[in-house]
């Protein structure tokens, strides 16, 4: 009873102190969050940098002579009506498939100027090889087509896919390659250093993101005179190229 | 939410041992979804023009924006999976655990849809596959699953053995 104002004004600064203490508690507590959120920022950031440094397409990569713009290698007269342009892994199973199944034929097409052939080899299996295949066989492609030219080039494919290794284990060595390569019709001295090298890998990176940006996923595809051959199955694809090669 | 003492808390009168165990289970959510992260992220990091060639397999994101996607992608499944894993900021990062699946399952399902034959990616590779689809329906199985342990997370963001506790100071309360 006595004092009652007293003792309420007690309470209240009680109740006060803690809603002060609170407070502080609270913005405490979302400093904390937003410095770590900002650390985290930092890190994602910086890192996000680097990764951009990292990423393996190069520019000012050099380019084997022969090739076009779209990092094919054209086989057979500018003239003929038709152009067959395929995208291909040296180390992908189907391609080696589908190669055994148009090869001869095709080849025979740009013979007759009936076509023109474009390889598009691309690189984009080395997960699945011990040795980085993809990128090596790709590579000694474009330096054998700097070296000896399209016809060299040409062989030099044919054999890789004749010699192809499976999936998952080690791929053909580089001095494999530059057999191959001496086979196909260059100078062991022109293109050893190259292979073993990687020359173009760079070239090779580029081909492969060229590859993505025009919106194929996979290996083989097939584009014809610029459209891209649908199939539901690798032989659907294999007929509909064949077929575009033997028109007259 | 945050607030220890609120509906959401472990700390019920009632319920001690409910709490102890909520704790625990906590723990093995965020190691189980923060441990996929930190795998799915590392194994896409050492090849960045990889990473973005997944990304644009998918067709659903404009040109323009697909590398910025395909570099911070692995970068962003680390630092979640990390901040799982040692439990830091867990209701937050939970939250963009469970966002990150729901895109993923998005994704998966709209491949699905359009007859796209493409590895998901999901732990590095990515691109075209004969009989890809095949995948898809464990794939989205696998991340549903994992969207609905984040949302948990997110639900009951205390754990055991979390730096939440020591820098938010609640260790305390989770032991009563």
């Amino acid at each position: 009873m006595s004092n009652p104002g007293g003792r309420q004004s007690a309470a209240a600064k009680a109740a006060a102190m803690r809603a002060a203490q609170e407070n502080a508690e609270r913005r405490r507590r979302w400093l904390m969050i937003g410095g770590v959120v900002a650390a985290l920022a930092v890190v994602v950031g910086v890192a996000f940098a680097l990764q951009v440094q990292r990423d393996t397409t190069d520019p000012d990569a050099a380019v084997p002579a022969g090739a076009t713009e779209e990092y094919g290698v054209p086989l057979g007269e500018s003239s003929a009506p038709t152009t067959v342009a395929v995208y291909e892994d040296f180390l992908c199973p189907v391609c080696g498939v589908f190669e055994e199944a148009v090869s001869d034929e095709l080849r025979a097409a740009v013979d007759d100027g009936r076509i023109v052939l474009e390889y598009r080899v691309v690189a984009f299996l080395d997960r699945a090889s011990e040795d980085e295949y993809s990128t090596r066989a790709a590579n000694a492609a474009a330096v054998v087509l700097d070296a000896a030219g399209e016809d060299a080039y040409a062989a030099f494919h044919d054999l890789l896919f004749a010699h192809q290794p499976a999936e998952g284990g080690p791929g053909l060595s580089d001095d494999e390659l530059v057999d191959f390569a001496v086979q196909a019709g260059a100078t062991e001295a022109d293109v050893r250093a190259g292979i073993e090298g990687r020359a173009f890998e760079g070239w090779v990176r580029n081909a492969t993101d060229a590859m993505s940006r025009a919106g194929v996923t996979g290996t083989p595809t097939v584009f014809l005179d610029g459209e891209v051959v649908e199939g539901e199955t690798l032989q659907d694809v294999v007929n509909q190229t064949l077929a575009a090669a033997q028109e007259d | 939410m945050l607030d220890p003492t609120g509906p959401f808390s472990l700390v019920s009168e009632s319920a001690p041992r409910l709490a102890a165990v909520q704790g625990w289970v906590g723990l093995a959510a965020r190691l189980l979804v923060g441990g996929v992260w930190i795998v799915a992220g590392v194994l896409k990091l050492p090849d960045p023009a990889e990473s973005v060639r997944a990304v644009r397999a998918y067709q659903l994101l404009p040109e323009a924006v697909v590398p910025t996607v395909g570099y911070l992608l692995p970068i962003v499944e680390v630092v979640i999976g990390a901040c799982l894993v040692v439990g830091l900021l867990v209701r937050g990062t939970a939250a963009a655990s469970a966002l990150l699946f729901a895109a993923f399952v998005i994704g998966i399902a709209a491949a699905w849809a359009r007859g796209l034959q493409i590895e998901c990616g999901c732990f590095g590779g990515g691109g075209h596959r004969e009989g890809a689809s095949a995948e898809y329906p464990f794939e989205i199985a696998r991340d549903v699953a994992l969207l609905l342990v984040s949302a948990f997370l997110v639900w009951r963001p205390r754990s055991r053995l979390a730096l939440d506790n020591v820098l938010f100071g609640t260790t305390e309360r989770i032991h009563t």
